[in-house]
């Protein structure tokens, strides 16, 4: 539970709020490097923190993330020319560049010099990972690019995309480090099961037999996770880390580690009632293969809003036979069944009503960690943020070890260093 | 910039707002003529400057425009019965003639006079060039007849139709007083460089007020030997646009066009489009096309008078268009002219502009007088006094474009032709 205080100070993200301030440390994806592949291609609108921005890029390939409003009027530049390394306004021609500067004012009189005065808002902007990433902060305080898994990779190794999810980022980062749910949102009802309400009660809590989460602090956010028993005297251990501010590599996959296919999630705010839920997966030894990777990055989707076709309006095309035969829900797709009971709790959850539980402690420290960071900042403190784009090499883990293994030992296999 | 009290003071129009006093001291387009085809037919729901309101014709041809909600339950008139000379509320059986008077109560006992109590809001109206024209302020305070000079041409020579706006109706005017824009959003030819809004693409911006408003002229430089290029525009209190015709080769006969830019509310507004002859000569199809009936082929008259290319879709923007051949890559037709380029820009500057975060430049002359004109007008409504443009002053007024000598300023070179209308004689009805 949080206080009615607490919940909208982590849950709101504008410009000169206590989280939006924090999150203004970190460099936020944006939007997908594919949206814009191409020099001088369209520009795309991107909102994030509540900022309604515009990307694009220029001749030379650069990226500009700038203000969609252009100074002069307030038009968007979402209509903008896209040409000769700027963006310029269709309605009286002024002309920005990647950096902001206006480079051009044809309606005004040749020697007016009011275009040296005129600034658009422009932050810095990096093609990474796939991922077109934006730095809102100040300066002084930029981080180096976090080095995540699928950015340290060649192209061919790795999956991503984006997504609208109509709710709070904060709802959408908690499904993601809450593994306990596994077994009852996403799980398939064994058809041998179906009609005995007592071995189906067995089913669900055997699926994941261990409630208790340990969760420790790391230098990229934490690692959380919990182990079950196995055979010949060993666990079967789940770790997942949480990056900061909103990243997660989920366990799964069996095998060497060092080969398997991992995924994860970030939930970048959108405003306030809506985020992006950006998907990636990758694999360091290998090229992926057609269709590899998290099922989200294959949902289909409305192109315009980058809303998925099951949504809200239609229930997301929950089948209530379905439900009562086969699965979980009766909502078909994982993704879609994150998303819908997300949004199913409001736009913000009202957290002074909910009743927390012990496999909810991910939550718990995540939310810590957001209010340690509001409350730095309101003290006039720099918040911690991971620094070193080093600290964001990690994965998670889903294996079977001895029962000698500490968690500590554990999680240490969760970073993969600077190799 | 303004401050963000002062666009407040601009945008808003709802009832006892600077703004919306002063529009209620003037004649307003309240809904097109035909809408109201038939006596006894179906009635239409109206929102002006916030007002929701209920427009019907009567058995006797008459027409009423009355608050939406009836004064009994608030049930509103929109499903009454328009029948013998009133429109009857179904919900208990009351009616309202065209002035708002209760004529029929059968809800009550008979020896009940309830009903010589009770009225419902009601506000004049006149039929008149195609519009339903309707006065919603202090009746004594009422101006004459909004007699511009395209509603009194005979029927062949003008042409009237609207088209909803999303955005506040202030943005609609700013872009309506904003010629310079024309080198840049309207610029559907971009390999030509021998248009004039190309050649000279900063234009000089002179604003001349007056009793009614403002004329002012757009001066393009074009060469010492050619001259100057001059659009002269109108502005008339509180919303409307005079304006030449675009298309140069009917100078012979020349057409002025216009716009009204009317509140619905503070998010909403009807964009007016009309034009005329001032001649001899009809206006052909071509010259009606974005100002008729023809429009209606994309906007959607059973959607609100909504054009089906708007914001949902990005108003149909094609990128390779707008690379190769358009400055916008947005659609240019006989059936949409300019206006949707226009529509959509100042949609996307969101439904109220923020004005404390612009930047004005020398070519936002108009822009400029035309908001400090409103604001002046306010106050002197809010004094008690009378605004500009209400008098008959604009009756004549026209707009006009010429080539002139660099010598002639275009006030001293048009004058005959913006306020006298000596050189051609339009056919009045």
């Amino acid at each position: 539970m949080l206080s009615a205080q607490d919940n909208e100070m982590i849950t709101r993200t504008g410009p000169g709020t206590p989280m939006g301030e924090y999150l203004r440390r970190f460099w936020m994806p944006a939007l997908l490097s594919e949206e814009i592949a191409e020099p001088d291609s369209p520009p795309v609108r991107v909102k994030i923190l509540n900022e309604e921005l515009i990307a694009f890029r220029d001749t030379n390939g650069d990226v500009g993330i700038i203000d969609n409003f252009c100074p002069h009027r307030r038009a968007s530049l979402f209509f903008g020319r896209n040409e000769e390394c700027g963006l310029r306004c269709v309605y009286h021609g002024w002309k920005f560049n990647t950096k902001g500067d206006c480079v051009d004012m044809p309606s005004e009189p040749a020697e007016s010099n009011f275009k040296d005065k005129v600034k658009i808002k422009a932050y810095p902007a990096e093609d990474w990972g796939g991922y077109i990433w934006a730095y809102m902060g100040p300066a002084e305080s930029m981080p180096e690019l976090p080095e995540v898994g699928w950015a340290m990779v060649p192209e061919s190794h790795r999956k991503v995309s984006r997504r609208l999810q109509e709710n709070n980022f904060v709802q959408g980062i908690e499904g993601g480090i809450d593994s306990s749910h596994i077994s009852f949102l996403h799980f398939g009802l064994p058809p041998v099961l179906r009609d005995d309400p007592a071995k189906k009660a067995q089913t669900l809590s055997n699926a994941d037999s261990a409630p208790h989460f340990i969760v420790k602090t790391t230098d990229y956010g934490f690692v959380y996770g919990a182990n079950r028993e196995a055979e010949n005297n060993s666990y079967y251990w789940r770790l997942t880390p949480f990056m900061l501010p909103f990243f997660t590599v989920i366990p799964g996959g069996s095998g060497n580690p060092d080969e398997r296919t991992y995924s994860g999630h970030g939930w970048v705010p959108a405003d306030d009632e809506s985020c992006w839920m950006f998907t990636y997966s990758w694999n360091t030894s290998r090229p992926l293969n057609e269709g590899e990777g998290h099922g989200a990055s294959f949902l289909e989707k409305e192109p315009r809003t980058m809303r998925a076709v099951m949504n809200k309006d239609n229930d997301y095309g929950i089948d209530r036979e379905v439900q009562r035969t086969k699965t979980f829900t009766g909502i078909e797709s994982i993704s879609v069944q994150d998303s819908g009971i997300q949004e199913s709790m409001g736009a913000i959850c009202d957290r002074t009503k909910e009743h927390l539980g012990t496999s909810d402690s991910a939550v718990i420290a995540m939310r810590r960690m957001y209010l340690q960071g509001c409350r730095d900042l309101l003290e006039g403190k720099e918040p911690f943020v991971p620094m070193k784009g080093s600290a964001y090499r990690v994965r998670s883990v889903a294996d079977v070890m001895d029962k000698k293994v500490t968690f500590e030992e554990t999680a240490e296999k969760v970073a993969v260093g600077a190799a | 910039m303004l401050n963000a009290q002062d666009n407040q003071h601009v945008t808003q129009t709802g009832p006892g707002t600077p703004m919306g006093e002063l529009m209620r001291r003037y004649w307003i387009p309240a809904l097109l003529s035909w809408e109201l085809a038939e006596p006894d037919g179906t009635p239409v729901r109206v929102k002006l400057l916030g007002e929701e309101l209920i427009a019907f014709k009567d058995t006797d041809g008459r027409i009423g425009l009355i608050d939406n909600y009836c004064p009994h339950r608030r049930a509103s008139l929109f499903f009454g019965r328009n029948e013998e000379c009133g429109l009857r509320c179904v919900y208990h059986g009351w009616k309202f003639d065209v002035d708002g008077n209760c004529v029929d109560m059968p809800s009550e006992p008979a020896e009940s006079n309830f009903k010589d109590k009770v009225k419902v809001l009601a506000y004049p109206c006149m039929d008149m060039g195609g519009v339903v024209w309707t006065y919603m302020g202090p009746l004594e305070h009422q101006p004459p007849p909004p007699l511009f000079e395209w509603t009194q041409v005979v029927e062949t020579h003008r042409a009237v139709n609207k088209v909803l706006q999303e955005s506040n109706w202030l943005q609609g005017l700013e872009g309506g007083v904003d010629s310079v824009h024309a080198s840049y959003l309207h610029n559907n030819d971009i390999a030509n460089t021998t248009r004039y809004e190309s050649r000279s693409a900063a234009p000089s911006i002179e604003v001349e007020p007056t009793d009614y408003g403002y004329a002012y002229g757009s001066v393009r430089h074009l060469s010492k030997e050619e001259g100057n290029f001059v659009r002269a525009y109108q502005f008339i209190m509180p919303f409307t646009q005079l304006r030449p015709d675009d298309r140069r080769e009917s100078s012979a006969s020349p057409k002025v066009a216009g716009h009204m830019w009317v509140p619905i509310d503070d998010e909403h507004h009807f964009v007016w489009n009309f034009v005329y002859s001032l001649g001899d000569e009809p206006l052909t199809e071509a010259d009606k096309a974005k100002h008729s009936d023809l429009a209606y082929e994309v906007i959607d008259i059973n959607n609100g008078f909504r054009c089906i290319w708007n914001a949902d879709n990005d108003y149909g923007i094609d990128r390779e268009v707008q690379r190769t051949q358009t400055f916008t890559g947005i659609l240019a037709d006989a059936r949409v002219g300019a206006n949707l380029q226009d529509r959509g820009i100042q949609e996307s500057m969101g439904t109220i502009v923020d004005r404390t975060r612009e930047h004005l430049a020398t070519t936002d002359r108009a822009i400029i007088a035309t908001r400090r004109m409103l604001q002046e007008a306010a106050n002197i409504v809010g004094d008690g006094g009378t605004p500009r443009g209400t008098g008959p002053s604009y009756y004549k007024v026209r707009s006009i474009q010429r080539v002139l000598p660099v010598d002639v300023p275009w006030q001293e070179g048009m004058k005959g032709l913006l306020f006298e209308g000596a050189e051609y004689s339009p056919i009045m009805q």
